[in-house]
């Protein structure tokens, strides 16, 4: 025996270096299906507060907006936790770079107890709730969550587009009732076109004719060719910005257009070849923004509020009313295109997909859920927003307002996390006073007869649909994203739009469009 | 590795080998004890971790972890190599380490060799220091001053080029440009302390030689080629194999900084596809593959060179 200690020594080095890393990504996933454990269900109240008697700590994974302060601070968490003697711990992290760390914590399996503002995509959706990490909730809504069920009755898209073929949910959307908060507005500079006696342009061509007067004329006055006549959130937000002017929508959560129930992808059509063209003449003659490709949400924002932009988009006035210039913006109607189309990007009521989701490893799924639900009633909705009553907002025909004193503060994005988007909540017309102040509002009455009849969100697919779909995706979307990037900037001439065709074919688009087909015939069938 | 193995099989054969090996073990524990820390570094995070090489065959799935998820064969290998992005990943991946071998290889031999060459002391202490401190900007820094510098709105060197009439280029968003830029600013900034090692071997060479030289009649060029690189040629194969040995992967962090989507053509490669695809979208079992295609290449091509600088140059890691 002695003398193989050594060996004894060293084998027993290697098996424990082994199964401690064998420890550490090994654990298996738990299946608790969404059944309430006796011992946890007991303590939930299943109605009013506090929801549960003996208080419990729950920790939820969050994405922060560069706006945002630290979610512990925020009076709705601190009341909320009072309220419902659930203590909420929140794990950060920051917009850029959110998704590599939510990716993260699926892989290494350290799950929290429910993932906030999670931004889940419907595949993410699916491939962590089928392999058990994410547990079903469509039972929890049913018993727990009087608000939403009541929301997902009135709106029968909602359940369609989260509900798995198999007919779980594994997420749980922000719903947005009210329709201004579903479209990006187009803001232009009114004091500049007066001042250059100019009209709200009404088609793509007398756009094209107001910017270059913005970019020649000195607008602001100051002598110095400085405006930026354009500009957008960075990269390829342009495109469905502008694409309703060429008769291009989104239908089922992607480049989709739908005639006649036939689902039509259409990156390779020619509409989206005119599209491309008239962004590269903007981009080409500096009408629109140089530092598109390059600028993070940041600094768009701020230069909503430096007021030397002359036309942008944004669904509130928010960013402009920071830099006390929003008298100088006005809201246009979508400027009509080449072939007379004008068209209004929307999104669909269920506007956040995956934006609350609950793991296996949360002991209090019940509670968690009746946690959730509070905020999907108008009462709940005005204390994630507005915060406290007197302290943040007073009500005027039973409508809450920010009050003046605290707007002045320019606090308001860090007392809520619903500023920066994607809070999992109710936005309806009660609660929207904020986001849906007179002038958005008069912006909103321009765009609403070019509204969308129909906007079908992303639609769920069976698991192994899902993944075919996701390798299909994979290399067209990063090739359509790339080279649309580099028509624009002019780095990529359209002489070789048929080799783009091409490849968009090789890459088995067809193939992607039949998928699509599939699911869109299953979605007419359900109703 | 041969020989090795052959002792420890004369040790295990024969008693008194073994026993000998036990009792000098015993006698220098403490040198034993504190190779046994780099041992269990080792083990626990270089070879550990080579156990979940697996689920590059398998579909992965963090519910299921590393044993438990199916077996799927070769299929995430298979649906790289047909992929679209195969052989643009591996041209940049490739090329981009080839030209950085090419150019930026050579270049801290030559400035060593003019360091030698500097009479004054204090000159040529100087000239090392200026070319090695921008070895410390980190690679975050780096780009954000290649940003600015070659900006096409008040840059310094897009001013130059206005100066002299010519449209501003558009350095950093052009697939033309990247290669040059990305290695380039790799020259400028590692040529000094890459240099420091072959000074060290220039001062090793024997004053002799170069006396010798010089009675024959040798110009300064002749003696730098026929004494100094001589005199540092193994340090040259050694340091030559070693950067092969990290061919595939060189500067993950500073292309990907620099990456956009208008210079993607020429700066995607195959680390940070596995970055984009795997860590961004979570598919991991299909970056594992590629990840592993890349190591496997990575060694193959390291194991040419050197058996090559073997029989070349005599000189070689094994």
């Amino acid at each position: 025996m002695k003398r193989n200690w050594g060996t004894a020594v060293l084998s027993a080095l290697v098996v424990s270096g082994l199964t401690l890393t064998a420890c550490n990504s090994n654990t298996p996933g738990k299946d608790n299906g969404g059944e309430s454990k006796d011992g946890a269900a007991k303590n939930v109240a299943s109605a009013g507060f506090p929801i549960v008697k003996e208080p419990i700590k729950l920790k939820m994974f969050t994405r922060i907006a560069p706006s945002n302060g630290p979610f512990k601070d925020m009076p709705v968490f601190q009341d909320y936790e009072k309220m419902s003697n659930i203590q909420v711990e929140f794990i950060e992290a920051p917009t850029d770079g959110f998704n590599e760390k939510k990716n993260l914590l699926f892989a290494s399996n350290e799950l929290p107890d429910a993932l906030y503002r999670a931004g889940l995509t419907p595949l993410e959706a699916i491939r962590y709730g089928s392999a058990g990490q994410l547990i079903p909730l469509e039972k929890l809504i049913d018993a727990y969550a009087p608000n939403l069920k009541k929301l997902m009755d009135t709106y029968p898209e909602i359940r369609s587009s989260i509900t798995t073929p198999e007919g779980h949910i594994y997420a749980i959307p922000g719903i947005v009732t009210v329709g201004s908060a579903r479209t990006d507005k187009k803001w232009i500079n009114q004091v500049w076109l007066k001042k250059l006696g100019l009209k709200e342009p009404e088609t793509t061509d007398d756009l094209y004719e107001v910017l270059k007067a913005f970019r020649d004329k000195d607008p602001n006055g100051n002598g110095k060719p400085d405006e930026i006549p354009m500009t957008a959130r960075n990269g390829l937000s342009i495109v469905p910005i502008m694409a309703g002017s060429f008769g291009l929508d989104f239908q089922l959560g992607y480049n989709i257009n739908l005639e006649n129930d036939k689902v039509q992808i259409w990156m390779g059509n020619d509409r989206n070849k005119e599209l491309l063209m008239y962004l590269n003449k903007l981009y080409s003659e500096k009408l629109l923004d140089q530092e598109l490709f390059t600028q993070k949400e940041a600094q768009y924002l701020a230069k909503q509020g430096t007021g030397n932009t002359g036309f942008f988009f944004d669904q509130t006035n928010n960013p402009m009313l920071d830099g006390k210039v929003s008298d100088q913006y006005i809201g246009i109607a979508p400027p009509k295109g080449p072939h007379g189309d004008r068209l209004q990007l929307a999104a669909p009521v269920p506007r956040d997909f995956g934006a609350f989701a609950i793991t296996s490893v949360n002991k209090y799924p019940e509670a968690t859920m009746r946690w959730i639900d509070y905020f999907y009633s108008d009462e709940g909705s005005t204390m994630l927003r507005f915060g406290r009553q007197g302290e943040n907002y007073e009500l005027r025909d039973g409508i809450p307002y920010y009050t003046d004193t605290f707007l002045a503060t320019g606090n308001q994005s860090k007392i809520t996390p619903y500023a920066g988007g994607g809070a999992p909540h109710l936005i309806s017309d009660k609660v929207a006073s904020f986001i849906n102040p007179p002038q958005v509002q008069e912006a909103q009455k321009k765009l609403d007869p070019y509204m969308p009849k129909i906007r079908y969100a992303s639609p769920m697919f069976d698991e192994a649909t899902a993944q075919k779909i996701n390798v299909l995706r994979n290399d067209i979307d990063k090739y359509y994203e790339e080279q649309s990037t580099k028509f624009i900037a002019g780095a990529l001439s359209f002489d070789k739009w048929g080799e783009f065709q091409a490849t968009l074919k090789k890459m088995n688009i067809d193939e992607l469009q039949k998928l699509y087909q599939e699911a869109y015939d299953n979605l007419k069938k359900q109703k | 590795m041969k020989s090795t193995a052959s002792t420890a099989g004369a040790a295990s054969r024969s008693k008194p080998g073994r026993s000998g090996l036990l009792k000098a073990m015993a006698s220098r524990y403490d040198l034993y004890l504190m190779l046994l820390i780099p041992v269990v570094w080792y083990l626990v995070f270089h070879y550990g971790p080579l156990y979940g090489l697996q689920i590059a065959f398998k579909n992965f799935s963090p519910a299921r972890g590393i044993l438990g998820s199916k077996w799927v064969g070769l299929d995430h290998f298979e649906r790289f190599v047909e992929s679209y992005y195969f052989w643009r990943l591996l041209w940049n991946t490739v090329s981009i380490n080839l030209f950085s071998l090419l150019f930026a290889f050579p270049i801290p031999i030559l400035l060593a060799l003019l360091i030698n060459e500097i009479r004054s002391k204090a000159f040529s202490k100087i000239v090392q220091n200026v070319t090695y401190i921008p070895h410390f900007v980190s690679v975050v820094v780096m780009v954000g001053m290649l940003m600015l510098f070659l900006s096409p709105r008040g840059g310094p060197v897009n001013a130059i080029i206005q100066a002299f009439g010519a449209e501003p280029v558009r350095f950093l968003d052009s697939a033309a440009w990247f290669k040059t830029i990305f290695i380039g600013s790799n020259i400028w900034q590692n040529m000094g302390w890459q240099s420091i090692i072959y000074i060290a071997a220039l001062s090793g060479v024997n004053p002799q030689l170069y006396e010798a030289a010089k009675m024959d009649g040798a110009s300064r060029l002749r003696r730098i080629w026929h004494v100094s690189l001589p005199g540092i040629l193994p340090v040259i194969v050694i340091l030559l194999i070693l950067d092969v040995g990290h061919f595939m992967n060189v500067g993950f962090e500073k292309i990907l900084l620099m990456q956009n989507n208008l210079n993607l053509e020429s700066s995607d490669v195959i680390s940070t596809f596995v970055y984009t695809t795997g860590i961004l979208k979570g598919e991991y079992s299909y970056t594992a593959a590629i990840g592993l295609f890349n190591s496997v290449v990575n060694l193959a091509l390291l194991i040419l060179v050197n058996r090559f600088a073997r029989k070349k140059a005599e000189t070689s890691l094994w």
